[in-house]
């Protein structure tokens, strides 16, 4: 059995507190603690935290409410209660399903939408104990995926050389509700917050603290969805995810996949067919079938087509979840 | 339990448990009596603590500690109630939960599978009334908590006990604990579960042996037994204290 590296614990009252702490670059913040408590103990990392801040102390972040036109959820807010709650539900139809879907009831009942949108990848080389492949998104020179087994790896490309996938199933889901997350210092959209700052997976700076998501209420009449594959159905990170959004009077669709590539991959082409589609008079199936087509057109897999299944999958995921909303 | 604070602890059960021979028991006397190593190495292997910095024996009890002098060590004291009965234990910052209730509690149903990844549920105790992994729980961060485990469970005498021996819903029976602790967290929740509800509430947890058949007629049938048991023990189980309204 793997022993701890030791590291010092701190419970911040207050996040300008936890801000300070986390300011010198050797800390980390914890909060439901299931992803970082497995990168701390495997040392998949190059350096190691001296302090972890927890910031539960501070009851104000977890909560679910809807004001100003927009559902708000705290970052402290655990998936189940987001999975669990009514409100989301029934307007925020992917985002509670995207929630209700993720790991596993225990990791549910743990884990934080402000932790879930900030893991790390789960590239089996980037994860591997004791940092033993020094890839490319921890400061080394090369991508082990690339020339190794890349079965679950990006089907759009590499980000800054790494094809590692955002596992997240949260993020497509408030990328497609348009979602604005909130943090200690400024207010990012959905959309570029994955902008990828290596090794992390968020566009974040050291003492920045994620505190709130805001999803506007989607229009009246406009549907969700999200769907998801994975190799075991009630435990696995995805092979692929998809959320949408389609507002079926407006003739618009939102659609964005996610763990196909860095960051979560919104299908610009897949909407605009979507939304072609709807304009026409197609049929539900028929702009269904162009937006899958249309949202793996940019796909290739990578040499030795070790993931061509993923564009497959992906390709009917998009179908389906445009579908779903339209009915 | 007044009379009976060090419940978890088999080997200071006291004048109750004397003569009889349990398993845990069993292993826990060989390896404390360090007389015949060479007859039982493997028992005393098992019977060693999995945590070497946690090393000390299973039946060492949790005592008040001196606070300010540990924590200038880096230690923390927490103080948290397990399966009703309240201990003051002093941990260091990297201690998992799992390790606070295995090594230092006496508590061994939260058991160590996949090496603390939170990948096989084995080690799932409640915590303030949701299931949690008590291998990605910092024990530090457990101050004032409500835990409850699998021999909490089995000592009220729950439903779900007999269920689970009328179904032989295990076989080697690693697992087990478990499955009836998050199995307990969902009826707590929700008393007239449907099979797909404890379905969805034991995905997370993994049984080599594949008994998974077995355990939602199991719970169905503790369910039904669930009135009753209420009914007799006085109003428990209690709902679900971290359940949002």
């Amino acid at each position: 059995m793997k022993t701890w590296k030791k590291f010092a614990h701190v419970d911040a009252k207050t996040a300008e507190e936890a801000a300070a702490i986390l300011k010198s670059g050797r800390a980390a913040l914890i909060a439901g603690g299931t992803d970082l408590l497995g990168t701390l103990r495997f040392e998949i990392l190059p350096t190691h935290p001296e302090t972890v801040v927890n910031l539960k102390a501070d009851p104000f972040l977890d909560y679910i409410k809807e004001y100003g036109g927009a559902l708000r959820i705290g970052a402290l807010t655990r998936l189940e209660d987001i999975a669990r709650s009514a409100l989301v539900k029934e307007r925020y139809a992917a985002l509670g399903e995207a929630a209700h879907r993720t790991a596993t009831p225990h990791i549910r009942e743990m884990g934080t939408i402000g932790g879930n949108i900030c893991q790390l990848p789960r590239c089996w080389y980037f994860r591997t104990p004791d940092n033993r492949f020094n890839c490319v998104r921890k400061g080394g020179g090369q991508c082990f995926a690339m020339s190794g087994d890349n079965r679950y790896h990006s089907i759009f490309g590499a980000v800054k050389s790494c094809l590692a996938v955002n596992p997240g199933d949260l993020a497509p889901a408030l990328v497609a509700l348009d979602a604005k997350i909130h943090t200690n210092r400024r207010t990012i959209e959905a959309e570029r917050f994955w902008d990828v700052a290596f090794p992390g997976s968020t566009v974040l700076a050291d003492d920045e603290i994620v505190m709130e998501v805001q999803v506007p209420a989607p229009p009246e009449g406009a549907k969700s969805a999200f769907l998801k594959f994975a190799v075991r159905k009630s435990i696995d990170f995805p092979v692929v995810n998809c959320a949408a959004l389609v507002d079926k009077a407006g003739g618009t669709a939102r659609i964005c996949l996610n763990a196909v590539h860095g960051k979560p991959y919104r299908a610009a082409r897949a909407e605009a067919a979507a939304a072609d589609a709807l304009k026409g008079n197609s049929t539900a199936e028929e702009a269904a079938e162009a937006a899958g087509a249309a949202a793996v057109a940019e796909a290739r897999a990578l040499p030795g087509d070790r993931n061509k299944w993923k564009i497959q999958i992906a390709r009917t995921l998009a179908k389906r979840a445009v579908l779903a909303c339209l009915r | 339990m007044p009379d009976e604070p060090n419940f978890g602890d088999e080997g200071n059960k006291g004048a109750e448990n004397a003569g009889k021979m349990s398993r845990r028991n069993f292993l826990k006397d060989a390896g404390l009596a360090a007389g015949a190593p060479a007859v039982l190495g493997g028992a005393m292997a098992i019977s060693a603590p999995p945590d070497a910095e946690a090393a000390q024996p299973y039946n060492a009890r949790a005592v008040p500690v001196a606070s300010e002098a540990v924590c200038a060590s880096g230690m923390a004291t927490v103080t948290l109630t397990v399966n009703g009965d309240k201990y003051t234990q002093a941990v260091e910052p990297h201690w998992t939960l799992r390790q606070l209730l295995r090594d230092r509690l006496g508590f061994t149903s939260p058991k160590d599978w996949c090496g603390g990844m939170g990948a096989c549920g084995s080690c799932t105790v409640i915590m303030n009334g949701r299931p949690v992994l008590s291998c990605m729980t910092l024990a530090c961060e457990c101050g004032g908590a409500v835990v409850e485990t699998a021999e909490g469970i089995a000592k009220a005498g729950h439903p779900l006990i007999q269920a689970y021996i009328d179904h032989n819903a295990f076989q080697c029976g690693y697992c087990t604990p478990g499955f009836v602790v998050s199995a307990k967290a969902l009826l707590d929740r929700n008393a007239d579960p449907t099979e797909e509800d404890v379905r969805d509430a034991l995905g997370g947890n993994l049984c080599r042996c594949a008994t998974y058949q077995q355990h939602p007629p199991a719970v169905l049938q503790a369910a039904k037994a669930l009135p009753e048991f209420q009914k007799r023990s006085g109003g428990e189980p209690k709902p679900s204290k971290g359940a949002r309204a």
